[in-house]
């Protein structure tokens, strides 16, 4: 952007002062139509019934069997487990796709057939083939994650710039070399967008996972508060998910703005 | 990619060496070829042994085909298979019309003005960290388990990434062409109009494309906790009858299914905005 002369844009008040608005707007309505019984309560429940069970749930562990942290411990472990495992087999798996023929005619086939099943669609089956423990939700969570991270890490190698390639040929490196000091560093953008993709699926595959069957964890609390009809579980749980997950999302967005400082515009 | 011409040499260039053995081994048809057979084969071959206590977990491949048959030609929950495949594509396109008509508006709109972006986007912003999976509960709670809840869960899918998309689309506009369009004398009519529009429809279909996919994630993992009718009901009816040919010949049709409305929306996206480029591969 050196064609562009840095210019300080001052924001006008009325821009820093809209977002916050609109937020305290947005819970004060929350409250409102629930405590004026627009809403009843069984069916949603006000933000302040919500911070009142966060609070009361950090310490007792009815009517669900666990304490919060013990059901948000559980999440992440299930999660990061699968997100990990994903990464491991997906991006060498990408990569390989890319550059090496052999890969990708062998690998590409099963891998379109694979790609468009939901994960959640697989959740029957993982229960018949390891029951409701541990196992099947970090094999769902994985199936997740697997997709966009083999997706990524291949486009990322086919957007190669050709003319690299072709020069590097020229000076005689072998196709080994090529993959490795040329096809690999430049598809690192896409392989850590694949990170945060990757993450936001295996995020939603474990709830869907802990929706069906599970016996402990932040979607499990969030079916709880269903069956006992409890709106400010639900909630609760909702939003410990989104939390959680936007927490987890910022610290990878930290580590790959440092990791990638030159090569992103 | 400042490579576009380097891409299309490559791509026009053929190769007319003799076929050796080598480079039939090594080209992409029988590649492809022999990891369908392996895939095949080796599925048969594991269902085989792993079925052999009578208690089988997992279906042969001629198995899943005479469930499928017997789908096809018999009730079940008062439809065919082809009532269940419609049941859920009716949803998902029900709910993904709902969310594209009201997400890609909305996001161009936020990307437009920056009041409107203030106000909606720290909403969006508390929203959008929450899966739409986690949404099933509530929607239970409020609409009871009908089609109405189904359809919310699909829109909470799908509205997000359409949104973003949307979003983004024209904010990564490039401004070298807005300064084209000012510089020919357009004012932020024409901008919107021939810069803004144009440049955002490619990020605005891989919008579609996302939210489609998201789309039945969602229908199914709905139909999986509740429902009397779909794909996902069919799952569960396999799951509740520890039948897994029945599991795997519903995974079947979800993938042909979902894989049959990609190819439409890319269709449709090549008939709409030809000047999107392509990036080779997937």
């Amino acid at each position: 952007m050196t064609a562009y002369r840095e210019v300080r844009v001052r924001t006008p008040l009325i821009l820093k002062i809209l977002p916050v608005v609109s937020i305290a707007a947005f819970f004060c309505l929350w409250e409102f139509v629930v405590r004026s019984g627009i809403v009843p309560e069984t069916m949603l429940a006000a933000p302040s019934t919500v911070a009142e069970l966060f609070l009361v749930k950090l310490r007792e562990t009815d009517p669900d069997g666990a304490l919060l942290q013990q059901h948000a411990w559980v999440s992440i472990q299930e999660a990061f487990t699968g997100y990990f495992l994903s990464l491991a087999v997906g991006i060498p798996l990408g990569l390989a796709m890319g550059w090496f023929v052999v890969a990708e005619g062998l690998a590409r086939p099963v891998f379109e057939i694979i790609r468009p099943i939901p994960p959640v669609a697989w959740i029957p089956l993982t229960i018949f083939w390891f029951g409701i423990g541990l196992p099947g939700k970090i094999f769902i969570i994985w199936l997740g994650g697997l997709v966009p991270c083999v997706i990524n890490a291949y486009v990322g190698v086919k957007m190669t710039n050709p003319t690299l390639i072709q020069m590097a040929r020229t000076y005689g490196a072998s196709d080994w070399q090529i993959f490795r000091q040329l096809c690999v560093p430049s598809s690192l953008p896409m392989v850590f967008g694949a990170l945060q993709i990757a993450l936001a699926c295996c995020w939603t595959n474990l709830v869907a996972a802990e929706l069906l069957a599970a016996d402990m964890g932040l979607g499990f609390m969030i079916t709880m508060g269903r069956r006992l009809a409890m709106p400010e579980m639900v909630v609760l749980g909702m939003v410990m998910v989104g939390l959680t997950g936007a927490v987890i999302g910022i610290v990878i967005d930290r580590v790959e703005k440092k990791l990638l400082a030159g090569i992103r515009r | 990619m400042s490579s576009n011409i380097a891409n299309e040499t490559t791509c026009a260039f053929s190769d007319r060496r003799p076929w050796t053995v080598g480079r039939v081994l090594k080209s992409r048809p029988f590649l492809y070829a022999v990891s369908l057979c392996c895939f095949f084969f080796g599925w048969d071959y594991l269902a085989r042994t792993l079925g052999t206590e009578g208690s089988s977990s997992l279906a042969r491949p001629a198995q899943v085909w005479t469930a499928l048959q017997d789908l096809y030609v018999n009730e079940l929950a008062e439809h065919k298979l082809l009532g269940h495949v419609w049941a859920s594509t009716q949803r998902v396109l029900i709910g993904f019309s709902i969310a594209a008509v009201l997400a890609v508006p909305m996001g161009l709109f936020m990307a437009l003005n920056r009041y409107v972006n203030a106000i909606v986007k720290p909403l969006f912003d508390l929203l959008k960290p929450m899966p739409p999976i986690s949404w099933i509960s509530i929607s239970i709670l409020w609409f009871g388990i009908d089609e109405t809840s189904k359809v919310f869960i699909i829109v909470i899918g799908t509205f997000v990434p359409c949104l973003l998309n949307a979003y983004n689309g024209v904010r990564l506009v490039e401004p070298e062409l807005y300064d084209v369009i000012r510089m020919l004398g357009g004012n932020r009519c024409d901008e919107i109009l021939h810069v803004c529009f144009p440049a955002s429809f490619p990020a605005i279909f891989a919008g579609l494309q996302i939210s489609l996919s998201s789309a039945w994630t969602c229908v199914l993992a709905a139909e999986l906790v509740s429902a009397r009718s779909g794909l996902g009901y069919i799952i569960v009816q396999g799951m509740n009858l520890s039948d897994p040919a029945m599991v795997m010949g519903g995974m079947a049709v979800i993938a042909l299914v979902a894989w049959g409305t990609t190819l439409i929306v890319t269709a449709l996206e090549g008939y709409l905005c030809p000047w999107k480029r392509k990036i080779a591969g997937l």
